[in-house]
């Protein structure tokens, strides 16, 4: 240290951390995270040999360039949106279902299993199987939410194991007992009876809509009700919580049972929506996708839509460049980079670059953000998923 | 059952736990320091497949090896600079490591798809201890990556974590950063270099995939091992016997399935394949039934596990 440095006090740019981190910030991390993993892809591509530039144009022109794109990418949307809402739902209370994947696919199997067995006037079916749906994904949740909630016991790893056991159990029934005879294609179910409607002249059904409606219901009932109350102040400090007197272990079971039933209802729309039929390929990962749906949303149902459709384009993307050897492998491994990305960005967004004095004392308002782990889960921490937002 | 389908189960038990035995081993010692890292399932792939693409150049066992702990140190590197340094959240760069490396394998993969590993690790018979009935080829007539499994690395982390100053510290900082730090140990510094061991283990376990225990590459080869490892880290409370038990438990349940294929007990195969993430799910329920009524509801593991740690104002 010389005598000059301490006359005078140093001037330099320093990272501070903000007390609080402005909602537009928290956006625009989370799109730069996603534009940054789209670019080190094109550093990727152009190692191989390939144009991205020319990729990335042929790409856009191709999903929304034209309405068969849109109405493609609206398609993908469904499921992800609901996925995405599965996920975030709970990481309201600070829970992590990482088996939407799983659930889809029973609620899939559930709502199949009724359209193929029970006659009766379509409207009326349309509504049971979307039931059987979600009541398929909430059955798949049970045992992860009952040992979750009474035993603690960790939810990521049960909601993701059940994930093999729901494909494979449906791989059994697409190749078993359901096989369909008469079509030419292997490993899927016959046609469903009662299929959702086609809107006019496009390629789109009415279950587009089903999500839009979810989030809308999901983010009211979070904002303005008492349960929702409730839940934002469990995800906040569980210890509070229980003070309070509210009954916490039957809101994670809700919570969680909530969650495995919009994913199964992603599995029904799925089943009589675009693939019209029960199989192993249903879902491209979308429930995985879901998790990054809901990170880059910051668990906010509303900004789910939105999130859940530039995903979509994103997908619709990789599918039109697979030819150019974007395989759906390639698409999950983009998924991870961004997932990391958005994890550090969110990092990075708590931090205000400033020039100063970096010893100068730390006013009140400059104290750290700091995470409490109250109830002895894993740490969920950062990401502000407990904000009332 | 006649005395060669037992020992037959046992081998494939053996076999099949010390995939499980090696990533978990590696997670309790990250966990021990306070990170969870999730992507344990990617990195493992990731070890899987490098293996074999190296052996492609280099036909040999070690040169593979030493390629997959190369990979997993670097994904090892990666995570920890994200979660120990950057503090981004655990769950999300967990998830998104295992994103990145199970997709990322099976692209890689796709040259050697179905390709038998040109060299393989050769069985190492133990002379006397192989000749015991049952169970001396199931355990004494292995590679040496199962040795180093059930042998070595077991009572060596044990040792290194309960006996010595530096495992001490690693619990420390994994229970109570804070003082951890009054007491000048470097919390970063300790959960780094132990994240970065714990994806070198998990890369070791699928370079023995892919390079003795089924010597081929095939998409989705470690079928979700990554997280059943985290499982039984979770099974054996954070303690290094528990953890091997329970692999070895795990490993007899899959090889259940594999003997009721060969005997046809007339079961379809697809629910044979469940019988591991069910059984698994199973066992995450033991260690909180032998717990008194009034913890149940209270997790247990590391105090500190999941949490990025901050000195004031930094």
């Amino acid at each position: 240290m010389t005598a000059a440095n301490l006359t005078a006090p140093a001037q330099r740019w320093h990272l501070r951390r903000r007390s609080d981190v402005p909602g537009w910030l928290s956006a625009l991390v989370r799109l730069a995270a996603v534009l940054l993993a789209i670019v080190l892809v094109g550093v990727v591509l152009a190692l191989g040999g390939l144009d991205p530039l020319a990729l990335g144009a042929k790409a856009l022109r191709q999903t929304l360039g034209t309405a068969y794109g849109l109405e493609q990418a609206a398609l993908l949307a469904t499921p992800l949106i609901m996925t995405g809402l599965a996920v975030a739902v709970g990481m309201k209370m600070r829970l992590w279902n990482i088996g939407v994947e799983g659930q889809l696919y029973f609620g899939a199997l559930a709502a199949t299993a009724v359209a193929l067995n029970v006659k009766g006037p379509a409207p009326v079916m349309l509504a049971v199987v979307f039931l059987a749906g979600a009541a398929g994904g909430m059955l798949w949740m049970l045992v992860p939410a009952l040992m979750r909630a009474y035993w603690s016991v960790n939810e990521i790893i049960t909601t993701l194991l059940l994930n093999f056991v729901a494909v494979l159990l449906v791989g059994y029934f697409v190749i078993g007992p359901w096989r369909d005879r008469a079509a030419a294609i292997l490993s899927a179910s016959p046609r469903l009876p009662y299929l959702i409607p086609v809107i006019g002249q496009t390629y789109m059904n009415y279950g587009v809509l089903v999500p839009i409606a979810a989030a809308i219901v999901l983010a009211l009932a979070i904002q303005n009700t008492r349960w929702g109350y409730e839940v934002r102040i469990i995800g906040g400090n569980r210890r509070v919580a229980e003070f309070a007197g509210i009954p916490v272990l039957r809101r994670i079971l809700a919570v969680m049972l909530l969650s495995g039933a919009l994913a199964g209802m992603a599995g029904m729309l799925q089943v009589t929506g675009s693939a019209q039929r029960l199989s192993g390929t249903i879902s491209n990962g979308y429930g995985f996708m879901g998790i990054i749906v809901a990170a880059l949303a910051n668990a906010s149902p509303l900004a789910v839509v939105p999130v859940g459709f530039l995903l979509a384009v994103l997908l619709n993307a990789g599918i039109v460049l697979q030819t150019q050897g974007l395989s759906v492998n390639a698409m999950l491994a983009i998924n991870g980079v961004i997932l990391i990305f958005a994890a550090i960005g969110e990092v990075a967004a708590g931090y205000r670059l400033v020039r100063g004095d970096p010893e100068a004392a730390v006013g009140p308002a400059e104290q750290p953000l700091r995470s409490e782990r109250d109830d002895g889960t894993v740490g969920s921490d950062g990401l502000g998923v407990n904000r009332t937002s | 059952m006649n005395s060669i389908v037992i020992s037959g189960i046992i081998t494939a038990a053996v076999a099949s736990g010390a995939v499980l035995v090696l990533a978990a081993l590696g997670e309790l010692l990250a966990e021990r320091s306070g990170v969870q890292n999730l992507g344990l399932e990617g990195v493992m792939a990731m070890g899987a497949v490098t293996a074999l693409l190296t052996e492609r150049l280099f036909p040999d066992p070690y040169a593979g090896l030493l390629a997959a702990i190369a990979v997993g140190l670097t994904l090892g590197i990666v995570f920890a600079t994200a979660t120990v340094v950057i503090r981004a959240n655990q769950v999300l760069c967990g998830l998104g490591l295992a994103f990145l490396g199970t997709g990322l394998s099976a692209r890689l993969g796709i040259s050697v798809s179905g390709w038998p590993a040109p060299a393989t690790f050769p069985t190492f018979r133990i002379p006397f201890l192989a000749d015991l009935p049952l169970v001396g080829q199931a355990i004494f007539n292995q590679s040496i990556l199962v040795y180093l499994a059930y042998f070595i690395l077991p009572p060596v982390v044990t040792f290194v974590l309960y006996s010595t100053r530096h495992g001490m510290q690693v619990r420390a900082v994994g229970e109570n950063p804070g003082a951890a730090d009054v007491c000048g140990i470097s919390v970063s510094g300790f959960r780094f270099a132990y994240t970065c061991l714990g994806a070198v283990f998990a890369a070791v376990a699928g370079a023995y995939i892919t390079l003795a225990y089924t010597p081929s590459w095939i998409e989705g080869i470690t079928g979700g091992r990554g997280w059943i490892a985290i499982a039984l880290v979770i099974f054996g409370a954070w303690r290094p016997l528990p953890v091997v038990l329970g692999a070895l438990l795990f490993g007899a349940v899959t090889s259940v399935g594999f003997v009721a294929q060969v005997q046809n007990w007339g079961i379809p195969s697809s629910f044979l394949s469940m019988l591991p993430y069910l059984g698994t799910i199973a066992l995450m329920a033991v260690p909180v039934l032998t717990r008194s009524k009034s913890s149940r509801r209270i997790g247990t593991g590391p105090a500190a596990l999941g949490t990025p740690y901050y000195r004031e104002g930094d």
